[in-house]
């Protein structure tokens, strides 16, 4: 009881009319969802009557749309856009060396430590460095660092989960219980082992940090390979012959890449995060190269008495985070509009 | 059966004293003179079988290594009297004086060690001129004026040691009044006491080197030329200026000029940038070379700045000699263990501060043997031996003239600096200072309230100084305890609790007479059995009574040349053991003060 039949009642003559035009728009309600469902749009996203006319969007073109509707995902790509551009123009924009012991040459009237001014806009080091040259050049080693872990992590993560995934039985087993120690350690605590055995080195920062966290892609590329190989195309491929590594190439891998990218994209945030950790603990950069991490750490101690030498190494830190999460938000938003229903 | 037990109790009593008399007897009949005539065999309570001394019973009156000497310095240590000690060693000890006048060798009464079974941990009982009141653990320490003390008494009250791990708070206690002396200040906290008119810095001039070390092994540093460029190739000056605090000097020698005989000789090389290039180039390497600089991140009054230092002396090595070197930043632990086995290739900067003040302490353990620099310079080591047997500082000069100017030539390191630190206290306290060693000393101070604070950087560990070695222990221990010596404001070495120590014409033996009348702060009497007692508990290891916080005693053992009667160990183990436990405790109380300043900054 409700609406309707109360609509039904007071029809009159008028009811077979009234019945029609409310299964009709029952339809439009069925048809919008299935539309919905099979374009991927949001609620907020229904095309117009003209673009329901033209050609069909490409879920790609379409996942581009929303995420260029959400300012935050604009934001975070601004963001990492610039930093890309800093970091590949370095040795363009920066105003100094970065290595160079300013108070070393001869004719300069500076001293370490000294304050931001407008020829050091964000003032020199302990050793006398442009501060503002070393944190352009983190960018060139912090940026590529935190990409190189997220695809070293996710060639290796994602193969583990696809073979475990489409495989199954014993080798999904032991694939994944591995997984699960590397999971079970503490992730930090697990990298800091790792770069210890393997030494001070950038490189090994960047295996440690990848090593601790494959396994969460590895997870999700399992479930991921776990729900598509259920697909009727799938079964189709396989009734037509087509080999498991062919399936698993051609079919499941691109229908799981989504939320790779939404989370590799998440991932960059967390793993620049922690190799800068890593170089603080002194266990990644070396001296005298300019890492935000190692800068962090070299100054740390002087916060109360030089707050500048602190601050801006862990301001390009905090928003390269930050430009990193809010593109990976807005992915995720863009890709998976489940999200927004 | 009541009147059989009370036999026995008189018995036992008896006997108990007739040994007693028996040892002493026995020690008297030696001939204290000649250290081939002392007994070797250990008395009444040092041997393991004998069981440990109640109250009021015999005490100690010898203690012996009964295996002979060893690698130990000291042989026995005997109570000749109530008012007489003789040590006799194994070979003359120069800096006796200076190393018995650490706190660590401090004396408590022989009935206080067995009722607490070698480990007061928590309650020392000394003769100093304070008495711990309380131990709050994890708040403060308070300590009370000694009014029976037999030297001049303090003029206040009341001491309160309390502790803040970071420099700034230190500070901040003393700019709001809570206290009125803080501890170790960080060199750029500088301008924010000097900003105070209220508070005043006081420099600590405890004597410390910073050195760069090269291992003689590895390759080019086997070239004497390669070494002596560097110390030629490296702008000293510059160092000290950039980034050391004020007060901080350019070594002309490896040991500082506080230390008697330390600087004497031919003054260190000049910064010739262009005749270190010229002799790199004649060694063979006229493009320089490849190396690594090795260091850990912990800070210390001799090097302050670990990485900003490390980054300067590469840059000077690569602009001044061509030399590419990288910077391998190490664990502090993994650093110290690779640096004293000499495996570390390259270059390594370490530094030392001064445990006692005696030119040995800075020679005699760096360069008499130590494989930290690689192969040891035999000229060098062979000088050091004829030193080491000269207890006349006078006669002692040459040798030592000789020893500096053949470390000027071999090159094993090239001293960078000799730091300097300080501490804050409040403008109003009277006669504060620093002294070169030990801790404040705050019985002469004049604070204007009553109770004097003083901050710290941490908490003790334990009130058993014997067997600590944190500078925070020390300077709390060294309020209550004394020993038969003590360092005066000046640093050198003075008696406390003996009136004297003499040697005898070889240096070997030394016989101390005691101050009379002094009493520890339990009401007991101070005499010769204390001092053995107290000695033979942290260094006899077969003592029933060498218990400790840890049982380590890693001072008796890095000062005196291991234990007496201390199990035998493997021969390797034993020199590896040896050389390890030696820069312990040596690393861990050079730097003690300082080094509470390493869990804030050595956590990078």
């Amino acid at each position: 009881m409700g609406a309707g039949s109360g609509g039904e009642q007071a029809g009159g003559p008028g009811g077979a009319d009234s019945l029609a035009s409310q299964e009709a728009a029952q339809q439009r309600r069925t048809g919008d969802s299935v539309t919905r469902r099979s374009t991927g749009l949001a609620e907020g996203d229904e095309p117009s009557d003209d673009e329901l006319l033209d050609e069909p969007l490409s879920v790609w073109r379409l996942a581009m749309r929303r995420f260029f509707r959400r300012k935050l995902g604009v934001l975070g790509l601004a963001i990492v856009t610039l930093l890309a551009l800093v970091a590949l123009t370095a040795p363009i924009i920066a105003p100094y060396d970065p290595i160079q012991q300013l108070d070393r040459v001869e004719g300069t009237d500076v001293a370490r430590r000294d304050a931001p001014s407008a020829e050091h806009l964000l003032g020199l080091d302990s050793n006398a460095r442009d501060q503002l040259s070393r944190i352009i050049y983190g960018a060139r080693l912090s940026l590529p660092l935190g990409v190189s872990i997220v695809l070293a992590a996710i060639i290796v993560g994602a193969s583990i989960g696809a073979i475990a995934g489409f495989f199954g039985g014993w080798l999904d087993t032991i694939l994944m219980r591995l997984m699960d120690v590397i999971l079970g350690f503490p992730a930090l605590v697990l990298a800091i082992a790792i770069a210890y055995v393997l030494g001070n080195a950038i490189q090994n920062v960047l295996i440690a940090v990848a090593v601790v966290t494959l396994p969460q892609y590895a997870r999700v590329m399992r479930a991921s390979v776990l729900s598509i190989k259920e697909v009727d195309f799938v079964a189709a491929s396989e009734a037509l012959g087509a080999s498991s590594w062919r399936m698993l190439r051609t079919r499941i891998l691109p229908n799981a890449l989504t939320p790779l990218i939404v989370l590799g994209t998440l991932g960059i945030a967390g793993a620049i995060l922690e190799a800068a950790a890593l170089s603080f603990l002194g266990l990644g950069a070396q001296p005298p190269t300019p890492e935000w991490g190692s800068m962090l750490a070299q100054e740390y101690t002087l916060i109360r008495t030089y707050p500048h030498l602190v601050i801006y190494p862990g301001l390009a830190i905090m928003v390269t985070v930050l430009g990193f999460n809010l593109l990976g938000d807005g992915l995720r938003d863009a890709l998976d509009p489940s999200l927004n229903e | 059966m009541r009147t059989r037990r009370r036999l026995s109790a008189v018995l036992l009593v008896g006997a108990l004293v007739l040994a007693a008399c028996g040892g002493g007897d026995e020690t008297e009949t030696a001939d204290s003179e000649s250290p081939a005539a002392a007994p070797t065999g250990s008395d009444t309570g040092s041997g393991s079988e004998a069981p440990p001394p109640a109250s009021g019973e015999a005490e100690t009156t010898m203690v012996a290594n009964e295996a002979g000497c060893g690698d130990n310095k000291v042989e026995s240590i005997e109570a000749t009297s109530d008012t007489e000690v003789v040590f006799t060693l194994c070979s003359p000890d120069p800096a006796f004086l200076q190393k018995i006048a650490f706190v660590v060798f401090a004396i408590q009464p022989s009935e206080y060690l067995a009722e607490t079974g070698g480990a007061p941990l928590e309650a020392p009982v000394g003769t100093g001129p304070f008495v711990l009141e309380n131990w709050n653990r994890g708040s403060e320490i308070t300590f009370t004026r000694n009014q029976d003390y037999w030297g001049e008494a303090p003029a206040f009250e009341t001491l309160v040691f309390r502790w803040a791990e970071e420099s700034a708070q230190r500070i901040t206690e003393v700019q709001s009044g809570n206290a009125q002396y803080g501890t170790n200040i960080s060199a750029p906290d500088y301008e924010l006491v000097n900003a105070d008119d209220n508070l005043v810095l006081l420099e600590d001039l405890n004597p410390n080197v910073f050195y760069m070390g090269f291992t003689n092994t590895f390759e080019p540093f086997d070239n004497p030329d390669v070494r002596r460029a560097i110390a030629m190739g490296i702008d000293r000056q510059r160092i000290v200026d950039t980034y050391y605090p004020e007060g901080s000097e350019v070594p002309d020698f490896f040991t500082p000029c506080q230390i008697e005989n330390g600087c004497v000789g031919d003054p260190w090389y000049d910064f010739d940038p262009e005749a270190a290039q010229a002799l790199l180039a004649d060694a063979g390497y006229p493009d320089g070379f490849d190396t690594t600089i090795h260091l850990r991140d912990v800070f210390r009054v001799y090097l302050p700045e670990p990485q900003t230092v490390a980054q300067e002396i590469q840059t000077q090595l690569a602009e001044n000699l061509n030399i590419n070197a990288e910077i391998n930043v190490m664990e502090s632990g993994a650093f110290i263990g690779e640096v004293s086995e000499g495996n570390l290739d390259g270059i390594h900067l370490l530094g030392w501060g001064a445990d006692y003040p005696h030119v040995t302490n800075f020679l005699d353990y760096h360069f008499a043997g130590n494989v930290q620099f690689g192969d040891p310079y035999p000229d060098i080591v062979s000088a050091l031996a004829e030193g080491a047997a000269e207890v006349d500082p006078a006669a002692a000069e040459p040798i030592y003239e000789e020893v500096n100017n053949l470390i000027r030539d071999e090159v094993p390191m090239v001293p960078i600096a000799h730091g300097a630190a300080a501490d804050v206290a409040s403008a109003s306290l009277g006669n504060a200072s620093v002294p070169p060693f030990g801790a404040p000393q705050f019985k002469t101070f004049q604070p204007e309230a009553d109770p004097l604070v003083f901050v710290q950087n941490a908490e003790p560990i334990s009130l058993y100084c014997s067997d600590e070695s944190d500078g925070e222990s020390l300077s709390a221990c060294e309020q209550v305890l004394e020993g038969l010596y003590q360092y005066d404001a000046e640093g050198n070495a003075v008696p406390a609790l003996a009136e004297e120590c003499a040697p005898n014409e070889d240096g070997t033996v030394w016989t101390c007479s005691l101050r009379e009348g002094v009493t520890f702060h339990d009401g007991s009497d101070f005499d010769a059995g204390d001092v053995v007692a107290t000695w033979a508990a942290g260094m006899d290891a077969s003592s029933p009574l060498h218990t400790g916080n840890t049982g380590g005693f890693e001072y008796y053992t890095y000062l005196w040349g291991g234990l007496m009667n201390a199990p035998a160990v493997e021969p390797t183990e034993g020199a590896t053991e040896t050389a390890t436990s030696t820069e312990t405790g040596s690393e861990t109380t050079s730097e003690a003060p300082t080094g509470s300043e390493t869990p804030t900054e050595s956590e990078s």
